[in-house]
């Protein structure tokens, strides 16, 4: 016993050092690249106009970020356009998913509208909601909540939809109510489908504020980096697509924390989480009676 | 041939029987939309009628063929996109799941790549590449990239251990169980990839079309929307959906050629056409000796 600990404890800390040491070969070979880029642009081969050095995209960072700082207002205006338009738009395709999957003969109609609408690049309808909806937020938001409706949407309805057949079978037969299958048996299994379309939808939202800024320019992320590369500032407008690079890692992160805590018995440790707590609770209970 | 008669072949009153309804929901759809938009309900400018959207399908598909040239070159830059991101995302996978550190070394960047929106890049790559197809090729193929990057790689990357146990004691070498083995297994999920791919290549087309661009669909869309003509503007999306669908099948069609065993009926053809075949070659061998 204590032999096996010892040595998985060695064992780890054999792999921390083959960690660390990956993680150091990688930093090095990412620090190289750099070297070489910076000393292509240097030496002329590469249009430093057009190719940015990495010296001149960390100083874009400092100058869009503090001594200038106009970055803030840009990402603030898109993050909350992409807030908005994700919360109603994922509302909107789990609800209209959810009514159409327990429905039978909705589905049956509304099949082939889906299908086309499948096939058609949402973000394609960005110029016609403008134009409708004219100049402004509500056709940005527009715009987000198509691009978000979906994900959820479809997820949702297969969700609701792909529920196993014997398992639904054996709650008929146990004499389950509807309620109770619903909580039982097509929750659970559709909840972590509706959440991998949760996950989807929220990176197209980052996109589609991008498509709808990118059309009409007068402020947000997009808009900013449209202008920075007209102007040819192409150091500045790398500093702003790498903003988005951290925005879309932080998204990543924030939908799996989510996914772990909402749907938590898809995942280990959430199950584990879970059940800890139940049992407190159960020995408190077991105390006080 | 010696293909089966097929029994349940549909006939020409069951096919009415099926699409009738479907028919008659979609009528009265148009109806009452005509007539919502013809007494004033909803404003033209939002929506346009369907009649005038008909209309428009005429004149841009039929009488003037307006749309023609700007459908084939969106299809090009979609199709072309698509080809350069699949076959670097899936040189890339097999490589990563052929050499471990290969693999660890490519992972952060794909990922850096995956979680930046592709559609940020659209300014930039437009400044690099110009204001044709090239920009729009590049935005194609580095949208589509990773997806098919990530479902290769899971394909390759899921083996059966006791299939490749039988393998090896068969004596088979390392080639063989790549070619033989982990490809079939993988091809399902790699399509899935590639499905997925050829979708978002066409976003990525025609979102680099409304940034800039002298021809293609998204040019005209957003020429018909600015001039609120929004009839030949649906007219025009709906060409989107013919490119999007047209792709999606003919990717199914390739599909369900190459992963034939995955459909019964499929498996069975080609398994009773190569029975033909090797019972002719076990023929002829025999005749010559």
């Amino acid at each position: 016993m204590a032999d096996t600990v010892a040595q998985s404890t060695m064992n780890q800390r054999a792999g921390m050092s083959l960690r660390t040491r990956r993680i150091l070969t990688h930093a090095g070979i990412f620090a190289l690249l750099l070297l070489a880029w910076e000393i292509g642009s240097r030496t002329g081969l590469l249009d430093p106009l057009f190719y940015p050095r990495p010296t001149d995209i960390l100083a874009s960072f400092w100058r869009v970020y503090v001594t200038q700082g106009n970055i803030w207002f840009h990402l603030y205006a898109s993050l909350g356009l992409v807030l908005a338009g994700f919360v109603a738009g994922s509302i909107m395709g789990i609800g209209l998913g959810a009514l159409v999957g327990f429905n039978p003969l909705v589905r049956r109609f509304i099949k082939p509208y889906v299908i086309v609408l499948e096939a058609t690049p949402r973000i394609a309808v960005a110029p016609l909601l403008i134009a409708a909806l004219g100049f402004g937020a509500q056709s940005k938001i527009a715009i987000i909540m198509l691009v978000c409706f979906f994900a959820p949407f479809i997820n949702t309805l297969s969700g609701v939809v792909n529920v196993n057949e014997e398992k639904l079978e054996l709650f008929k037969s146990l004499g389950a109510s509807k309620m109770q299958t619903l909580r039982k048996l097509v929750l659970p299994e559709a909840v972590p489908v509706i959440m991998a379309g949760e996950r989807l939808a929220l990176t197209a939202a980052l996109s589609g504020v991008l498509v709808a800024e990118f059309i009409q320019r007068d402020q947000g992320i997009g808009s900013l980096i449209l202008t920075y590369t007209r102007n040819l500032n192409m150091a500045s407008a790398f500093a702003c697509i790498f903003t988005l690079t951290i925005i879309g890692f932080l998204i990543f992160r924030f939908m799996e924390w989510l996914d772990h805590r909402i749907a938590f018995w898809n995942h280990e440790d959430g199950l584990n989480r879970n059940a800890q707590k139940r049992q407190a609770r159960w020995s408190k209970k077991l105390a006080t009676a | 041939m010696m293909d089966p008669p097929k029994s349940n072949r549909p006939n020409a009153l069951w096919l009415m029987s099926r699409f009738a309804p479907h028919l008659a929901l979609f009528g009265v759809l148009i109806i009452i939309w005509e007539l919502l938009v013809r007494t004033g309900v909803i404003t033209t400018i939002m929506i346009p009628k369907p009649s005038s959207i008909g209309a428009s399908i005429i004149d841009l598909y039929f009488v003037s063929g307006t749309i023609w040239p700007h459908f084939f070159i969106t299809l090009t830059e979609a199709v072309l996109g698509f080809c350069i991101g699949a076959a670097i995302a899936i040189a890339l996978a097999v490589g990563s799941s052929l050499s471990d550190p290969f693999r660890r070394y490519v992972m952060p960047y794909a990922i850096v790549m995956n979680v930046t929106p592709g559609i940020a890049l659209t300014p930039v790559i437009i400044a690099w590449f110009g204001f044709g197809m090239g920009s729009k090729i590049a935005l194609a193929a580095v949208i589509s990239f990773f997806p098919i990057f990530v479902n290769t790689l899971t394909g390759l990357m899921q083996v059966d251990n006791e299939r490749e146990e039988l393998f090896t004691s068969l004596g088979a070498n390392r080639f063989q169980i790549f070619t033989r083995l982990r490809v079939p297994a993988a091809l399902p999920l790699l399509f899935a990839g590639l499905k997925i791919g050829l979708t978002t290549a066409l976003i990525g087309a025609v979102v680099a079309e409304f940034a800039q661009a002298t021809a293609g669909v998204g040019v005209l869309m957003n020429r018909f929307s600015f001039q609120l003509n929004m009839g030949a503007s649906l007219a025009t999306l709906l060409s989107m959906t013919l490119i999007g669908l047209i792709l999606f099948y003919s990717m199914e069609f390739l599909d369900d050629r190459l992963v034939f065993w995955r459909r019964e009926e499929r498996r069975e053809a080609v398994s009773r056409k190569r029975a033909r075949a090797w019972k002719r070659r076990a023929e002829t061998s025999g005749r010559t000796r």
